[in-house]
């Protein structure tokens, strides 16, 4: 048996797990499930080929770092493009989901969330065109690290970017007080008023970390695979049962759904067959949830 | 001067359909206002109105001489304001020092653990409790825990909706002397009490509010006996 699927399975189940933080946060907190979160994706990876391509325009090309495919202007551009994520989504709360929240109902935000999915999306294709397009076209060679496994220098970075990002998410939401008010916020916003919460400043950094991590892992998705318009819906169902999967509000639950998806969609390819991709991963979903209602780590609330 | 002064407030959920009807009452300094009155008097209403949780359609909320009508509920806790719910008054899935800690945003970083252990020594069950999640206390522990919570901050005024409410008369008495010991430290209590009696032992002065206006206001002593309040609210009840 070759085990290059857990490679490939940790891979894409950590982008998938890097994405599912900002859903399970926004589902929690902002008590609605954000069908736009894949196009923060897109639009994180868009937001940074674009600034990526003004730096080249401004100091000409740049040697890419050691044995990976991109240079420090990617690195670069990732923040800005985080920022310009986080932006996009504040915005989008003003316009479009404060307004329609104030009234209550949280269906309503629900299917503004579509059509907001679907505005943003053929707006990437308006500017973009629908065709990817890739940060880097080089071809980078894959590593054997034994038992038959290979991994690129890139992939081996990306995932110790997840790591890193998801261990400082979850010191931020156990350790600080911004973190603990989200949480005191998502149990019971109005005794979170009573207890002198700012709940507009929760709603803001809600938004903020959802769109920046989002962006980062359209980034790695970019990097890893291609940026193309429909990145973020594709990898959308995959992202609302990690987050499902992992408990709705659990951070460390998200990314630990997210591998869960990823390995078992990377198996059922190897092994069963690759129609079986999203049968096997939505089967395990079904699965836990008929034992466990609540998701691996969600806690019935009160 | 009065530290909190609720002059003729009108409030409700649903525009146009007030549950509070031009309530007035007010409060010095280390006093116990207690608000008795019927069920469906309007009496949590009132005082989440008050707390800034009912949208208020008229009158006035002033604290210290400052007109807090219509200022976000999250404000009043920082001018001095603080509020402890009847329910889900605590964060069940927190700790119960995380419970403490996420109401101390507002003050100085070094400021939140010596608050923290002031709540720790004034109640030592939590402290030996720090650890667990707040929903695993019992009730009474619960209830202290939200008093202290809401104490973190140094308010100048305390109201409580029914603190005794679902507690063994043990738990009564305990959560009703520290309330007093509370308000020897020199803080204003405002409380809501279905259960009148253990309320006016400790109480200074109080209200009876009627169909969401304060309809007798007198001592607390003597406020039982009298003829008036009989006929308002405690009659079916004290000559059954």
């Amino acid at each position: 048996m070759n085990l290059q699927f857990i490679v490939d399975g940790l891979i894409s189940g950590s982008l998938i797990g890097l994405g599912a933080i900002g859903i399970t946060l926004t589902y929690s907190i902002l008590r609605f499930s954000n069908f736009a979160h894949g196009d923060f994706m897109a639009w994180g990876a868009y937001g940074t080929l674009s600034v990526v391509a003004a730096i080249g325009a401004l100091v000409g090309t740049t040697a890419p770092m050691g044995a990976l495919s991109f240079g420090w202007p990617l690195i670069l551009a990732a923040i800005a493009g985080m920022i310009m994520t986080a932006c996009l989504a504040l915005v989008l709360d003003w316009l479009l989901f404060a307004r329609l929240r104030d009234r209550g109902q949280s269906i309503i935000v629900v299917m503004a969330s579509f059509g907001a999915s679907m505005a943003l999306r053929s707006l990437l294709e308006f500017i973009f065109t629908s065709s990817p397009t890739y940060f880097s076209r080089g071809i980078q060679m894959a590593i054997p690290i034994g038992f038959g496994i290979r991994i690129t220098p890139d992939q081996m970075v990306m995932l110790a970017t997840t790591i890193i990002l998801v261990t400082a998410m979850h010191l931020f939401m156990q350790r600080s007080q911004t973190g603990r008010e989200m949480r005191a916020y998502s149990q019971n916003p109005s005794l979170a008023r009573v207890v002198g919460i700012d709940t507009a400043r929760v709603v803001r950094a809600t938004w903020i970390i959802g769109a920046a991590l989002a962006c980062a892992a359209g980034v790695m998705v970019g990097i890893l695979v291609q940026i193309r318009p429909l990145m973020g819906l594709d990898l959308l169902l995959p992202m609302f049962a990690a987050a499902i999967l992992g408990g709705i509000g659990s951070v460390p639950g998200a990314v630990l759904g997210g591998l869960i998806i990823g390995l078992s969609e990377a198996a059922a390819v190897q092994l069963i067959g690759a129609e079986w991709r999203a049968a096997i991963a939505f089967a395990i979903l079904m699965a836990v949830l008929l034992v466990r209602p609540t998701g691996l780590f969600g806690r019935a609330e009160r | 001067m009065s530290i909190l002064d609720v002059k003729c407030l009108i409030a409700g959920y649903e525009p146009g359909l007030s549950i509070v009807k031009g309530a007035s009452i007010h409060a010095d300094e280390r006093e116990i206002v207690v608000i008795l009155g019927p069920n469906g008097a309007g009496k949590s209403s009132f005082i989440k109105a008050i707390a800034g949780l009912v949208p208020v359609t008229g009158g006035q909320v002033l604290l210290d001489g400052h007109d807090i009508t219509y200022g976000a509920a999250h404000l009043r806790v920082r001018q001095g304001l603080a509020f402890v719910p009847q329910t889900d008054n605590i964060f069940p899935l927190m700790t119960v020092e995380e419970n403490l800690r996420v109401a101390g945003g507002v003050l100085q970083r070094g400021e939140v653990q010596s608050r923290i252990d002031e709540t720790y020594t004034m109640f030592p069950d939590l402290a030996r409790q720090r650890k667990l999640a707040a929903g695993s206390l019992s009730g009474g522990q619960r209830q202290m825990l939200a008093v202290g919570r809401a104490l973190i901050v140094h308010p100048r005024v305390l109201m409580l909706d029914e603190p005794s409410a679902g507690l063994s008369p043990k738990f009564v008495e305990l959560v009703f002397a520290r309330l007093n010991e509370i308000r020897r430290a020199g803080l204003t209590i405002v409380l809501v009490e279905q259960n009148a009696r253990a309320a006016l032992a400790i109480g200074d002065r109080a209200y009876v509010l009627v169909e969401g206006r304060e309809a007798h206001e007198g001592r607390a002593a003597t406020l039982w006996d009298d003829p008036v309040v009989a006929e308002l609210y405690l009659g079916q009840r004290r000559h059954a």
